[in-house]
């Protein structure tokens, strides 16, 4: 006889209490905060399969969101293609960049490699601003809304935005599973470690970088594509800016870089200060607390924490499990 | 050609600036071997500091200079004492992520206090201008250039001439060494990065009777502080100085000959080029 244990049933309720919330409730607010947290952790988890196994820190990831977003959006206005069609294609097209990105970028260490992103970003969003002709420059991209579809990604309430964001945050998780198992996720984590000694074992780190950079460009560049379909309008400022590279990072970093839940728990953690400072402070200069905030637990988690609240997390959840009935089966 | 040395003028002048914001930045790497992403905000808040002593008491930039420098430097130490001392021996993550935090924090107090809004400082020779047969160049910029000069001679004063300052740079040389020699690498650190943060803020006093305040402001000069710093060689400050004149006629001629923002594509595109050939060296660290 097997005991069913709370560490074996915890995950399955978790799934189903997530799967269910929209079949329960139609509140616009709560599924707008929900949907941001998929997103940010959709983000904040490829971010983590390059900079958190990997060791390589972008501080220029909103390049491939950026990408991901006018690719799909300007494909979708200007020829009438599929968002699902413009989704594959913005991530082919941050792909490229990828490779482009790594093949000058990855033989520079930390913080020069942090600071070639910057300039790759900032490129981008500057090209995108001074080319208003293709891009409709810095006055940004509307999308037009012609009614309920599954064909062009354009939905009137929440559910149906919650389970594709609820999707891509899974999808996200099982590939940081998969890449964390392998071979490449052994390789990514003996160069974030020391890249001399991964070098000198024979493999070669700027493939298995790249690699990893494939998938994280890959999965940023999708969670453009769905934040242009979901939020219907889009600006170089923004979607290439250097403050979305900045929260992309932090995500991962204050959740736990290097761990699978590190960027679903920091998405957690930044949305629901994001919501605290809205209700308790709803000036017109939120925003700025909202961020002020972010750096403090920023610097905090640095000092303190520096593997992330997903340490003081697992603590937590392993009392708890110690806590909690076992259910006999069989 | 009048337009070519017009444009010259300008970027020399700009590029002064740029200049004494690098050499801090540099300063500090040499010394403490982290890349200040922070450094930007310092700038910033130095533009805020010369705006509401000219708002609150009427002061000149010029004046307020002399009380911010050292209100910069002891802010600078506290951040290193504080913070920066914590991570000097931290991996990559928590070195470039805490001044990242940083940076947020300073950006966004100013954004509460300040609000969104530009604000300028608007000084009696204001409109007041220098013109050399056709080539025009306003006094304000004149000025700032100066400013930037005198301070950017006397720091070469500092860490040539003083034991303090000969002290850093023997740090900055071999820091296993110096710390042999029996320097206290706490005080060295210490005073680097007040210094490097006083030379921020005194760029952002200088700058701020020409060049509008707002909470973001510091962004552009810290982005192109890196620019800067990386085509000069980081850690070298002469090299900082140089590459500050050179960035500042690469971006002046950027925009006297392109339409919108091509010029700081310009920039960037030099960072991105420099980053690359100098990668060799780079991997060395």
């Amino acid at each position: 006889m097997r005991a069913l244990t709370p560490r074996a049933y915890l995950p399955g309720l978790a799934l189903l209490l997530v799967v269910a919330i929209p079949l329960v409730t139609a509140d616009a607010v709560l599924l707008n905060i929900l949907i941001l947290i998929f997103l940010f952790a959709t983000l904040g988890g490829a971010w983590n399969i390059l900079g958190g196994y990997g060791g390589q820190l972008s501080l220029g990831h909103a390049t491939y969101f950026g990408l991901g977003a006018y690719g799909s959006t300007l494909l979708l206005v200007d020829f009438g293609i599929s968002p699902w069609l413009g989704a594959l294609a913005g991530a082919a097209a941050a792909m490229a960049l990828s490779l482009v990105l790594g093949l000058s970028c990855f033989r520079l260490r930390g913080p020069y490699f942090a600071i070639a992103t910057i300039g790759v970003a900032e490129i981008m969003r500057l090209v995108v601003i001074d080319l208003p002709d293709v891009t409709q420059g810095a006055r940004g991209v509307t999308l037009p809304f012609v009614g309920q579809s599954w064909a062009l990604l354009q939905f009137r309430g929440k559910t149906e935005y919650y389970y594709l964001a609820l999707g891509l945050m899974l999808a996200t998780v099982a590939a940081t599973v998969l890449v964390a198992r392998s071979a490449l996720g052994y390789r990514l984590r003996a160069i974030g470690q020391s890249e001399d000694a991964a070098g000198a074992l024979g493999h070669d780190p700027a493939w298995t970088k790249q690699m990893a950079n494939f998938v994280s460009a890959f999965f940023t560049a999708i969670a453009g594509t769905f934040y242009a379909q979901y939020f219907y309008y889009i600006e170089p400022n923004t979607v290439f800016g250097i403050s979305l590279s900045i929260q992309i990072a932090l995500v991962a970093i204050i959740g736990g870089v290097g761990t699978v839940w590190g960027p679903v728990l920091g998405a957690f953690i930044l949305q629901s200060v994001a919501q605290l400072t809205q209700v308790f402070l709803g000036s017109s200069r939120f925003g700025g607390l909202q961020l002020l905030v972010y750096g403090v637990l920023l610097v905090a988690v640095i000092l303190v924490q520096p593997r992330g609240v997903i340490g003081l997390a697992r603590r937590v959840y392993g009392a708890a499990c110690g806590r909690l009935p076992r259910w006999s089966r069989g | 050609m009048e337009t070519f040395l017009q444009a010259i003028a300008a970027g020399i002048l700009i590029g002064g600036l740029y200049g004494l914001v690098s050499v801090g930045l540099s300063l500090i790497f040499g010394v403490l071997r982290i890349v200040n992403f922070a450094h930007g905000e310092f700038v910033m808040l130095g533009m805020y500091g010369a705006y509401v002593l000219h708002s609150a008491l009427g002061l000149d930039p010029l004046v307020s200079l002399l009380v911010l420098g050292p209100v910069f430097f002891v802010f600078g130490a506290l951040v290193q004492h504080l913070l920066l001392r914590r991570v000097l021996a931290a991996p990559d993550l928590a070195q470039i992520f805490l001044t990242v935090g940083l940076s947020i924090v300073l950006a966004n107090a100013a954004l509460l206090v300040f609000g969104a809004d530009y604000r300028s400082v608007s000084v009696p020779y204001g409109d007041a201008y220098l013109s050399v047969g056709a080539i025009i160049l306003p006094w304000t910029r004149i000025i700032a250039f100066a400013g930037a000069a005198i301070l950017a001679g006397l720091l070469t004063l500092f860490l040539s001439r003083t034991d303090l300052g000969r002290t850093m740079r023997a740090a900055a040389q071999d820091r296993e060494v110096a710390m042999l020699l029996g320097i206290d690498p706490d005080r060295v650190f210490l005073v680097a990065f007040g210094l490097g943060a006083a030379l921020a803020a005194a760029a952002g006093v200088l700058l701020v009777t020409f060049f509008p305040v707002s909470p973001t402001a510091g962004t552009q000069f810290g982005l192109i502080a890196f620019v800067v710093v990386i085509l000069g060689g980081l850690g070298s400050l002469g090299g900082a100085l140089a590459a500050g004149l050179v960035v500042g006629v690469v971006e002046s001629l950027g925009r006297f000959y392109l339409q919108g923002d091509w010029a700081l594509t310009l920039v960037f595109s030099v960072l991105l080029l420099v980053l690359n050939l100098r990668s060799g060296r780079l991997l060395v660290r």
